[in-house]
């Protein structure tokens, strides 16, 4: 596995002082993030943990009539051998219902930032001082002004110093025209970058294609590529679902379109069709690896993101996911050694493993229903466990009996999921819980 | 090489070894690399881009603080983050993790080289290597580099700071967003401390411009983003 032999280099380097000069002056100096745990999606300019997860922390969209009824943050401890294994031992109430989406710590993961969808705030929490029990620290509460109209902050990726928050809608029609935001490691707006659209090219190849949604976005370092992809906006995503479908001039309004950015220069530079909904990105970790994964949550189809022959980016549909009618493809995660990819099915509640070792021909090895509905998943990095979590929107998920709001944790042997443990979030009186993110206390560089 | 010999000489180095490896970097390195300024390599596998064709906007405010530079006497740094263009990095001479301090340190030297050949550049930059090490890193320790780094005489200017202890050091690396924290085993394998590697580039009104860390600390983009502030002059130019 080239990501291992590069990650044991870099290790042998880090011991022989003298083997770390050859090194630099032989050019061949491999940073590799440090390989040694944590989240497979997570950022790679993130300082990593060390060793195995010790907290799963969950932001939980608050449920009328439930508990307190406020989208919290809760801590679910994972610790190996710990008397409080697989339960919540912590859990801290924001105070109203916000859309809790998605999260992500700043690069020195001293703080955990969370998005609410509905109400654009992100809730900042300090997870460096008791990774236990995190101390909430701010709200980011102007959202709109700050941004110059953005709206709908979706999660946070950590940049070096800074956090980038893809988002989803505007202030001004709360449509799906939308931008990526910075903000400095303090909470400080920085800039905003608005998605191309055919008004708006912003010098694009493939402007034809450019709609101007956005959903996540994450960075190849090496490269210096962003690749953005797209969604709908606060019209829709606050809906409710069965009414939405219905309505034939709002599901029109949905993306359809991927951006390749200058990472450095944040300037857009391509932008591709990939119909039915382009949601998560996941890049390939491997050092010669230059593409990513996507999945199309109403087209359910995998895409491939790829660097060709001739140095262009392109992109291909690479896979049905779940055969005829579509399965509603949410999250994805793609293993630390690119070669399995798990795709959670919000339509049926399966999780669908595909072995993408040939990233143009990926194929399905198995699959798992995990609960009557299906959102996000989790894997460690050395891709023996999976923990997953139910709810997808508050105006989306199913109701009644088919409500289920969980979260389950797997073991996986290459073969087979097999559970740990789960914990009924409705029971709890917690709420519909959502993102998933890994603490400990031991972090490292 | 003259660096080594200084170092040899002088008592207080503690650690020859580990010191001497980092010292050699600091020698050795800029050579193979310079020659691929203009090309990429495995790690930055990308053109570099065009200065002035894009924007950096403003982070925050450059923190100040008391140092000690190499000869020991207290000042601002404040004093050396305004006026010149400034790529400020925060090392420790004990580093020898490969990616971090030694690679920070190299493509200042980069830099430093590349100023010799380009006199806007000597004279608008500023580098400042600052330890987050004091008790080690003294200024007797800093001021080896400090005399090695001013044997370029048409260079930019490179200052070697240290501090005169922890208490007053802390808050400067609060104020910039440094992390550093002691290793549990202080014998351990890249050296005593875990520290985030950072490089920060300061416009002459001592705003930070950019932020740099393992994956994005390329000679090429620091060269692009320094140059990029030379051509806005000296009237600020920012999103903000």
């Amino acid at each position: 596995m080239k990501m291992n032999k590069f990650t044991d280099c870099f290790c042998r380097y880090e011991a022989r002082p003298g083997a770390f000069v050859a090194a630099l002056v032989l050019g061949a100096m491999t940073i590799i993030p440090s390989g040694r745990a944590d989240e497979t999606c997570s950022s790679p300019y993130l300082t990593r943990i060390e060793g195995q997860e010790e907290f799963v922390y969950v932001w939980t969209l608050g449920v009328e009539n439930l508990g307190d009824g406020s989208d919290k943050l809760v801590v679910v401890d994972v610790k190996p051998g710990s008397r409080n294994y697989g339960k919540v031992i912590y859990s801290y109430s924001v105070g109203g219902r916000h859309e809790a989406h998605h999260g992500g710590f700043t690069d020195d993961r001293r703080q955990l930032w969370l998005a609410g969808l509905e109400s654009s705030k992100i809730f900042i929490f300090d997870v460096h001082s008791e990774p236990a029990r995190p101390t909430y620290v701010k709200t980011i509460d102007r959202f709109e002004q700050l941004t110059g109209g953005v709206a709908g902050p979706h999660g946070a990726y950590a940049l070096p110093g800074r956090v980038l928050v893809p988002c989803l809608s505007n202030s001004r029609d709360k449509g799906g025209r939308s931008a990526l935001v910075e903000f400095n490691n303090e909470g400080d707006y920085i800039a905003t970058h608005w998605l191309p659209t055919k008004d708006n090219q912003r010098g694009v190849v493939g402007a034809e294609f450019a709609d101007g949604y956005c959903y996540d976005a994450r960075v190849l370092p090496r490269k210096n590529v962003m690749l953005s992809t797209s969604f709908t906006g606060w019209n829709n995503y606050t809906r409710d679902f069965d009414d939405l479908v219905k309505d034939a001039e709002a599901m029109k309004n949905f993306g359809s379109s991927m951006v390749l950015w200058n990472f450095h220069t944040r300037q857009p530079k391509k932008v591709f069709q990939v119909p039915g909904v382009p949601l998560e990105v996941r890049w390939a970790w491997g050092d010669k690896h230059n593409y990513a994964f996507t999945a199309t949550a109403l087209g359910s189809k995998l895409w491939l993101c790829y660097e060709d022959e001739n140095g262009e980016w392109q992109t291909k549909e690479v896979a049905d996911i779940g055969g005829k009618g579509g399965v509603l493809p949410a999250d994805i995660s793609l293993s630390a050694d690119d070669r399995t990819l798990f795709v959670d099915c919000f339509g049926d509640g399966k999780c669908r493993v595909f072995d993408v070792t040939n990233p143009r021909q990926p194929r399905q090895i198995y699959e798992k229903t995990i609960g009557k509905q299906l959102n996000m998943v989790s894997q460690s990095w050395d891709g023996k466990r999976l923990y997953f979590t139910s709810s997808l929107l508050a105006h989306w998920d199913k109701g009644g009996e088919n409500n289920d709001q969980f979260l389950r944790a797997y073991g996986w042997n290459g073969k087979e999921l097999m559970p740990k443990f789960q914990l009924d979030f409705t029971a709890l009186k917690l709420g519909r819980p959502h993102h998933m993110l890994f603490g400990s206390t031991k972090v490292g560089n | 090489m003259r660096i080594l010999k200084t170092l040899k000489s002088n008592p207080t180095m503690r650690q020859p070894s580990i010191f001497a490896a980092v010292t050699i970097a600091f020698a050795v390195a800029s050579a193979p690399l310079l020659g691929a300024d203009s090309g990429r390599t495995g790690r930055f596998d990308f053109d570099s881009p065009v200065p002035g064709t894009y924007a950096l906007p403003v982070l925050k405010m450059a923190a100040d603080g008391e140092v000690l530079d190499s000869a020991g006497r207290k000042l601002r740094l404040e004093q050396l983050t305004h006026g010149r263009i400034t790529v400020l990095s925060f090392i420790y001479t004990r580093c020898a993790s490969a990616g971090a301090c030694p690679h920070a340190t190299g493509v200042l030297n980069q830099l430093h080289r590349l100023s010799e050949g380009d006199s806007a550049m000597a004279k608008e930059m500023r580098l400042v290597s600052m330890s987050f090490d004091p008790e080690h890193d003294t200024p007797e320790r800093m001021a080896a580099y400090s005399a090695w780094a001013g044997s370029r005489t048409n260079a930019a200017e490179w200052h070697f700071l240290t501090s005169r202890s922890k208490g007053v050091l802390q808050p400067v690396l609060d104020a910039y967003g440094q992390v550093v924290t002691a290793k549990a085993n202080p014998n351990a394998a890249g050296g005593p401390l875990n520290h985030t590697l950072r490089v920060y580039l300061i416009d002459r009104q001592g705003r930070i411009r950019n932020i740099y860390s393992s994956g994005t600390l390329d000679v090429r983009l620091v060269m692009a983003d320094v140059k990029t502030l030379m051509l806005e002059g000296r009237e600020p130019s920012t999103n903000r």
